[in-house]
């Protein structure tokens, strides 16, 4: 056995000892899918139940006529019409939340229609995006009455309704399930595995370098009779194995929250099934495997440098927002992947993703991704292993 | 054996000791060893005497080839802690007072993985791990965590550990600190085990009563320079039957009058 691999198997058995590795490493990813999942579907189906099951207060401003509303509103089921005098008052009780919204119609509303003109109603609401099942339900009905009211001047007019349609437009969507869905889904989940692989990797090349300086034992490791590199090959493969871990252990959690959480909507089951296809799944730890090598190497020299594991995780903590802002940046729309977006860290990784999961592989800039990303591990290991290499750094 | 010839090891300093440097640096420069010679020899035990900051650290270090010299030469069991580190540190058991184990491991499977960094033959650890264990008393805890272990029990793994492959040269950095009387004992009695085997054993501390239990030669040290270099035996003799504090404390004013 190699002396790497002696160092590698004693570092692996003592980091799956390890308590809080295990929960950042496994419990957290493996379950985070899942009780996501679950729990938004279940929010969103309570809200829409309680949104349209909720009885409306509409209140009425009949300025000048339309009482057809009123009473279109007051035979709906779940709609209760309240009239209001004044407009301002009316704004008020909306404002106080009394009421869901004012309909207001112009003054001379009857008269205006009878006279077969347009006119005009203005509708006050809390348009926020939890009132959007409420405020759908005020407009809806409001579209009725509008219909109603077309249907009365076509009748006076002695015309058919279905005269004024003269185009009718039906879209076909050719989009695959994918191509759809790649935009949302296919930010969020290389955002998530980033950094599940930049979590993963965290505490044990903290435990493994600082760790071991603070109790002491990294001198007596030192002192057998093993090189240097060979040492740190050893804890280096410890590291990247627990974060490519943790990344795919999150994969497992998403087919198994897909799998078994109710109300996932079906395309995006279809969509995550597709991703979960062997080639895709290769092809996306082909581009995990060298960032976690550059966060492992990382993270190490860092946490080298450090005098305790608090030292360390101190150091590393400022770190977040910096992995997290450029996958975050590859969830925006419209942020593609080109020559120079391969080139930037962490955003090339998760705009490459993007693409994978699109099914829209532009070979070239892969391949600058690839090349850009096995540049930044070298780099990495070459500093960690200077720093590792440094009395200085060792006995800080 | 272990061969320490005109030694220097120098350090920047940073921070507060660079803006008020001690007495005994030389511009940003902090002298740990300044021109250290001494041979320890087998089947002798060499104590390393000096105050906290002494220096003592630093030079076992450089034996245990942690540090590199910045000049001079340290050679263990003939191999140049420098050119031949690997061969060196080889032939090196190493325990200090300031070290802990791995806590999530067992007993036993923390003496393997020293046997194995050391490339020991499995025939050649079973029968040296049985007789150490047995000497020591671990059976009975050998597969508890070390984590769970008492201090005294954690001492017992710590010799253990050290001694498994069985080295020429043993170095001990201030072994006893913290520890309780009954553990330092413990120590103590490895320190002699391992003179009686005949190895070179360099012991460094600043406790008076644990030199006389085991000292044969005696070097003190303060600010990175030799004050004596002698048997343990002419150092007492020149005392005119003074306590060894005294003895020690007394050389200490001579080199800074």
């Amino acid at each position: 056995m190699s002396t790497s691999s002696i160092v590698f198997r004693k570092e692996l058995k003592d980091t799956l000892r390890d308590r809080r590795t295990l929960i950042t490493m496994i419990l957290f990813p493996l379950l985070l899918f899942p009780v996501m999942m679950s729990l938004s579907s279940s929010f969103i189906v309570s809200h829409e139940v309680e949104a349209l099951a909720r009885t409306l207060r509409i209140g009425v401003l009949q300025g000048g006529g339309a009482s057809g509303f009123a009473s279109l509103a007051g035979g709906e089921e779940g709609v209760e019409v309240v009239p209001v005098a004044d407009a301002e008052e009316g704004r008020n009780l909306v404002l106080a939340d009394s009421l869901d919204a004012l309909v207001a119609f112009e003054e001379g509303f009857d008269s205006t229609v009878a006279a077969l003109g347009s006119t005009g109603v203005l509708v006050y609401m809390k348009e926020t995006e939890d009132r959007r099942i409420e405020a759908g339900r005020v407009l809806e009905l409001l579209d009725l009455y509008d219909e109603e009211l077309r249907e009365e001047r076509f009748r006076t007019l002695g015309l058919d309704p279905s005269v004024c349609f003269v185009l009718s437009v039906e879209t076909v969507n050719l989009a695959t399930t994918q191509e759809r869905l790649a935009d949302v889904v296919g930010g969020i989940l290389p955002y998530m595995f980033v950094i599940f692989c930049f979590m993963g990797s965290m505490y044990p090349a903290i435990d493994l370098a600082a760790g071991e300086k603070e109790r002491g034992t990294l001198e007596t490791l030192l002192s057998s009779p093993v090189d240097r590199m060979q040492i740190l090959v050893g804890k280096f493969g410890v590291v990247v194995l627990t974060g490519i871990s943790s990344a795919l252990v999150s994969l497992l959690g998403l087919y198994a929250g897909i799998r078994y959480a109710s109300a996932v909507p079906q395309e995006f089951v279809d969509m995550v099934m597709s991703i979960l296809e062997p080639s895709a799944i290769l092809l996306l730890f082909s581009l995990l495997l060298p960032l976690t090598v550059f966060f492992a190497a990382l993270l190490l020299s860092i946490s080298f440098l450090a005098r305790s594991f608090k030292e360390a995780q101190s150091y590393i903590g400022p770190l977040f927002p910096v992995i997290i802002i450029p996958a975050f940046i590859g969830l925006m729309p419209g942020m593609r992947l080109t020559a120079g977006t391969a080139l930037v860290p962490i955003l090339n990784v998760s705009l490459a993703t993007r693409a994978i999961i699109a099914g829209k592989v532009p070979a070239g800039a892969m391949a600058l991704v690839y090349a850009s990303l096995a540049v930044y591990a070298a780099a990495a290991l070459v500093l960690c292993s200077r720093i590792f290499g440094r009395e200085r750094a060792i006995f800080r | 054996m272990i061969e320490v010839i005109d030694l220097v090891k120098s350090f920047r300093a940073t921070g507060r000791r660079r803006r008020e440097p001690a007495e005994a640096d030389r511009g940003d420069l902090i002298f740990a060893a300044d021109g250290v010679s001494f041979t320890c020899a087998p089947g002798r035990v060499f104590s390393l005497l000096g105050p906290n900051g002494a220096g003592k650290t630093t030079i076992l270090r450089v034996i245990a080839t942690l540090m590199r010299p910045t000049s001079g030469t340290v050679r263990v069991a003939g191999f140049d802690t420098v050119s031949r580190a690997r061969q060196a540190r080889a032939s090196l058991g190493f325990l200090t007072g300031s070290t802990r184990l791995y806590d999530r491991l067992t007993p036993n499977e923390l003496v393997r993985y020293y046997a194995d960094l050391h490339g020991m033959e499995p025939h050649r650890f079973r029968e040296g791990r049985d007789a150490i264990f047995d000497l020591l008393g671990m059976e009975e805890f050998a597969d508890r965590r070390i984590g769970r272990l008492s201090s005294g029990m954690k001492q017992r793994v710590s010799i253990a550990r050290t001694v498994i492959h069985d080295p020429a040269v043993v170095v001990f950095d201030e072994p006893t600190t913290g520890l309780d009387v009954l553990t330092s004992r413990s120590i103590i009695e490895l320190v002699r085990r391992c003179r009686s085997e005949g190895k070179t054993v360099i012991f460094s501390t600043h406790v008076m009563s644990e030199v006389s239990l085991i000292c044969d030669d005696l070097a003190i040290l303060h600010r990175g320079r030799l004050l004596y270099l002698g048997t343990f035996g002419d150092f007492t003799a020149g005392l005119g039957g003074a306590p060894l504090e005294e003895g020690f404390i007394r050389t200490l004013r001579e080199a800074v009058e």
